[in-house]
Order: C-alpha cells, then sequence, then structure tokens
C-alpha cells in the first residue's frame, strides 16, 4: 500500500508540477520556436563563422529545446525503469515502456518549431525523428500501434503459452473471469459522467480488463484522434488517447501485486481466505485440442468484433495443443512475442511525448483506470461469494480467486497465490487463480469487440 | 449519498445512446459468453466418457474412475524420472588402473616402498 501512495503521489506532483509551471516554462521562458539571436556582429570573419556554427548546432541540441514537461516525462521513464529492477514489476513491460518514454522526451527540433525558426521551409520533411512525424523509424514503428496490429501478434504469443488445463477441469471457474469485467462497464460510466465522448469513454473503460494489448486495440479504434465533424473524418491530437491509455493500463498491470491485495483484504475475511479447493482433475489431450476450436467459434460468433483479438489467440492454442506444429507454436511464444513485446513497449512509450501527454485528460485517464482496476479486482472477489452461496459445502471456491479474473496473467494469479500462503502456508490457489485468469483474456477480448460494436 | 447516485442514473440515461443500457447489456453478454463456454466445458468430459465406455468395458479395472491427485502423480512422476535419470547405482565394477604420465609422485617414489627401519640409537 505504501509503495502504490509513494508511486500515485509522485506522478501527481509531476502532473500538478507541470500544470502549474508549464505557462512559466521554467526551463526556456519566452524561447518557444525562436532560435538564439546572432550576437556576433563586429567579430572578426573566421570567429564570426565559428560563433554562428557553435550557435546553430547550440539550436539543434536536446538542451536548448528542453521543457518542464519534457523534463517531467523523462522522470517518469527513469521511475518505470526503477519500478521494473527495484521491485521487478513487470519488467518486461516497464523497461521497454520506460526507456521509450525517455526516448520520446529527449527534445529536438520539430518541423512546425524548425519552420517557425526559419530553418526549413513549409514543405521540408524536417529531421524526421519523432514518433508523431510522418517518415520516421518511430512512426513506421508506431504504425503498428496506430493500426492495432501489434495486439493480435501478442495474442498469438500468449496463446501458445498458455495452458488452459486449469480452466477446462474447473469450467464453472470461467465465470469468474466475466465477472471481474464490471470494471470495463463501469469505469465507461464513470468515463461518460466526467465528460469524455462515448468512443473515448470506452476506450478509457477498458483499462479495467487488466489486458495492455486488448487496450491498446480498442483505444487504435475508438480514440485515435479521427472522428466524424459535419460528414467528414477530421483529426484532432487531443482526442488521440491511446498514448495515455496504454500507459495507464500497463502501469496498473505493473501494480497489481500493490492494488489488488487492499482490496481482497477488505472483501473477505480469514476463514473464507483460508478455504482449501479440491486439486484440478487431470485433463485429457482431447478437451486440451478442442478447447481453443470450440471457444473459437462461440466468442467470436458473440463478438465478431473480437475477431482479430480472440481469432489469434485461439491460433495460438492450437498451435500449442495440436501437437504437431511445435516449430510454430514454439516461435509464437517466444520469439515472436518478445519482438512484437519490445517493438509495441517502446513505441507505446515513444507516444508520450510531454506536448501531447502531458494534459489534464490523462491524469484523469490515470485516475479512471486506478478506479477500474479496484472495481474489477472487487467485481470478482465479489462475484465468488454470490457463487459460493449456492455450492455445497465440499465445493466451495476460495473468494480470493475472484480477483484473478482480471486478466493481468499471470501476475494477478501470484497475487492470490502468495495471499493464500500467508494466511495458510499449505493452502496453494495457483492452479484454481489460472482459471479465471485466463477466462479473463477471453471476457476482456470479448468485452473490447462489444465496446468496438456499440461505439464504433 | 444516495441522491448523487440517482442524479449520476439520471444523468446517464439521458445521455444519447442510453450509457446505461450500453454497459449493463454489455457486460450480461461477457457474462453470456463465458457461462456458455462453461457449460459447454462441463458437458465435455460426459461425451467423451459416452464415446469411450464400450472400449472400457475389457479393461481389469472397470468401473474404478478415481482421478489421480496431484499428489499421486507427482510420486508417480518421480519413480518414473528416477528409474530413468539415475544411473548411478549401475556401475561396471570392473577396476582399473589408470597409468600415471608424470615421472615423480610421491606414490610412486621408490623411497615410500622401502620398509624405514627405525634408527635404535
Amino acid at each position: 500500500m505504501k509503495k502504490f501512495l509513494l508511486v500515485l503521489s509522485i506522478i501527481t506532483l509531476l502532473g500538478i508540477l507541470h500544470s502549474t509551471l508549464h505557462k512559466a516554462n521554467a526551463f526556456n521562458p519566452g524561447r518557444e520556436g525562436q532560435s538564439i539571436e546572432m550576437k556576433s556582429a563586429g567579430q572578426p570573419g573566421i570567429m564570426k563563422s565559428l560563433t554562428r556554427g557553435v550557435i546553430k548546432f547550440f539550436n539543434y541540441t536536446g538542451f536548448r529545446n528542453l521543457t518542464l514537461g519534457h523534463f517531467i516525462m523523462i522522470v517518469v521513464g527513469l521511475l518505470f525503469i526503477y519500478l521494473a529492477i527495484k521491485y521487478n514489476y513487470e519488467p518486461l513491460l516497464l523497461i521497454p515502456i520506460g526507456t521509450g518514454i525517455i526516448i520520446g522526451n529527449i527534445p529536438f527540433i520539430t518541423q512546425s518549431a524548425g519552420v517557425t525558426m526559419g530553418l526549413w521551409q513549409p514543405g521540408d520533411p524536417g529531421l524526421q525523428l519523432g514518433v508523431y512525424e510522418p517518415g520516421s523509424v518511430l512512426n513506421y514503428l508506431y504504425f503498428g500501434v496506430l493500426k492495432g496490429i501489434y495486439p493480435p501478434l501478442i495474442f498469438l504469443g500468449i496463446g501458445a503459452m498458455t495452458d488452459f488445463s486449469a480452466l477446462i477441469s474447473n469450467p464453472r471457474l470461467m465465470i469468474l473471469g466475466a465477472a471481474a469485467q464490471v470494471g470495463i462497464f463501469l469505469t465507461f460510466l464513470g468515463a461518460l459522467l466526467l465528460g469524455f465522448d462515448y468512443a473515448s469513454a470506452g476506450a478509457i473503460g477498458i483499462i479495467g480488463g487488466a489486458d495492455g494489448p486488448t487496450a491498446i486495440f480498442l483505444s487504435s479504434k475508438l480514440a485515435n484522434g479521427w472522428f466524424m465533424q459535419n460528414g467528414e473524418m477530421v483529426y484532432e491530437q487531443s482526442r488521440n488517447l491511446i498514448g495515455p491509455i496504454a500507459i495507464a493500463a500497463y502501469s496498473y498491470m505493473a501494480l497489481v501485486p500493490v492494488i489488488q491485495p487492499p482490496v481482497m483484504r477488505l472483501l473477505t475475511t480469514r476463514k473464507q481466505r483460508m478455504i482449501k479447493m479440491k486439486p484440478p482433475r487431470a485433463v485429457s489431450r482431447n478437451e486440451k485440442i478442442m478447447f481453443p476450436i470450440i471457444g473459437l467459434i462461440l466468442t467470436t460468433l458473440i463478438s465478431p468484433s473480437a475477431l482479430p483479438l480472440l481469432g489469434m489467440l485461439f491460433f495460438g492454442n492450437i498451435l500449442k495443443e495440436s501437437g504437431v506444429t511445435n516449430r510454430l507454436a514454439e516461435t509464437a511464444r517466444t520469439s515472436l512475442i518478445d519482438i512484437v513485446t519490445m517493438v509495441l513497449g517502446l513505441t507505446v512509450g515513444a507516444s508520450t511525448q510531454a506536448d501531447i501527454f502531458l494534459t489534464p485528460r490523462s491524469l484523469l485517464i490515470f485516475l479512471l483506470g486506478a478506479i477500474s482496476f479496484i472495481l474489477a479486482t472487487a467485481g470478482g472477489v465479489v462475484f465468488a461469494h454470490i457463487m459460493n452461496i449456492f455450492l455445497p459445502e465440499s465445493k466451495k471456491i476460495n473468494p480470493l480467486i475472484g480477483a484473478a479474473g482480471v486478466s493481468a496473467v499471470p501476475d494477478s494469479a501470484r497475487v492470490v497465490q502468495n495471499m493464500g500462503l500467508k494466511e495458510d502456508p499449505g493452502n496453494h490457489l495457483l492452479m484454481h487463480a489460472m482459471a479465471p485468469n485466463v477466462a479473463g483474456v477471453i471476457g476482456s477480448a470479448v468485452a473490447a469487440g462489444l465496446l468496438l460494436g456499440f461505439l464504433m | 449519498m444516495s441522491d448523487t447516485i440517482l442524479n449520476m442514473v439520471i444523468y446517464l440515461a439521458a445521455l444519447e445512446g442510453n450509457a446505461l443500457i450500453i454497459a449493463v447489456i454489455g457486460y450480461l453478454i461477457v457474462l453470456l459468453a463465458l457461462v456458455m463456454l462453461s457449460w459447454v466445458f462441463n458437458l465435455i468430459p460426459a461425451l467423451i466418457k459416452i464415446r469411450i465406455q464400450p472400449k472400457k468395458r475389457n479393461l481389469t479395472n472397470h468401473g474404478h474412475e478415481e482421478a489421480l491427485t496431484g499428489e499421486v502423480s507427482a510420486a508417480i512422476s518421480m519413480a518414473l524420472y528416477l528409474y530413468f535419470n539415475q544411473y548411478h547405482d549401475e556401475e561396471s565394477r570392473n577396476l582399473t588402473i589408470k597409468r600415471e604420465s608424470r615421472l615423480y609422485s610421491p606414490w610412486s617414489s621408490k623411497i615410500y616402498q622401502v620398509r624405514n627401519q627405525f634408527n635404535r640409537p
């Protein structure tokens, strides 16, 4: 709890600092879009050209263009890297994102600023460095985020590495994965109450699904900055919420071990936390093969908009369980997912350029994201209590596993395991928690598909 | 408190597109999708059992369908692992003498092969 408050207070402090000081532009007062005046008149020829060269070089450096916003974002990037290394919070995500934030916030002369400074003509391409500048390397990599290409590839890898046995052996635990999705829909309503439009609210709500790729996929469709106005598609940068939503989703996923335990403790008694469950039964190979096929057909028939995500998830699982495509499954769950994770994390991080990212809307998204995670966790635990009312004494489930219904695979299941062990060192809940955990992935993808269908 | 919640509900209900309806229906559909999947997978073991039952009649332990617990599976796995991978106890029992290439070693020194007599005064 202390760690969570520390992280939250640092982020809030940085946000407040930025909003109060950015008008004063403490680092470069009055220098926005202006080059340093030449003060070398009257100097001898060689000295004059030397001074001019040095000044020109200085104009191009990051020091010259650094603003308080960039500085704050670089500190946030460093914080992400610190959390990953020190506390081991989702390092595979936080290290690429943290590094991406630093890369995205090293200031340089943008094309428009260069034109204002008289360095380039309006039609010139500029330096083509930033993630938002057409033609830059980062922009090409960011294309996969903008068009929702990376999330399905990540899902392919997840499918190829997930063992659904725990779910197949106790199918009723799947319902917990659906129950925890209540966070998505309540946050959707919360975002509407705070004044976001329908599409943005849907994209923000999906943070409660605790699934980074799903959040990016939905926000790239619903909150990419393009909207219809007077029969024409118009782009507005302030409506592009992909960066804040992705950062919020991944940050809170990394903070699952900090956010979930207090909620779980609040909603359960010690006696309930000590409930022991029967070990899951052995699952046959046929069942394992049938699961992705039936799952694919059934879920995509209900929510066809989730086809890119669920199709790839179950495809990856068929590769794994068929037993005859080991090479493909191995590639999907190792090399492919690793490459996509690196590129996705880096570009999402780089998309948080201070001038675009640091807005009051981003802070609201972070606030709604935290509420969303808390609601989702509470939803799963409460639903487990409700299920226990109808179950016989011998088949009662430990309500802690309801919290694993938020996806965040496998961190939330690990949190459940640790909490179970704290109460009773002989009570291993990991395998039971994996069932709602992987069901949560399916549930959040179905929810994303539904929101896409409703709001697109 | 209840007034605030009521006001929020009224506001949401009045929004164009009926936010409340989207949220409630959306959530119910997610629940329905996973309840259906759960129901199908509750049925599958029974269906598989029906299909393979005629074959089972010939087995000697017919009727004994108790599933193996995790502990039993772990014990069997351990025993199999030890049987297939632990070769340490099976040795050839042939004694061999390794030829020493070094010219001098205290072990091959001649001086230690001669019985030392006590030097009596």
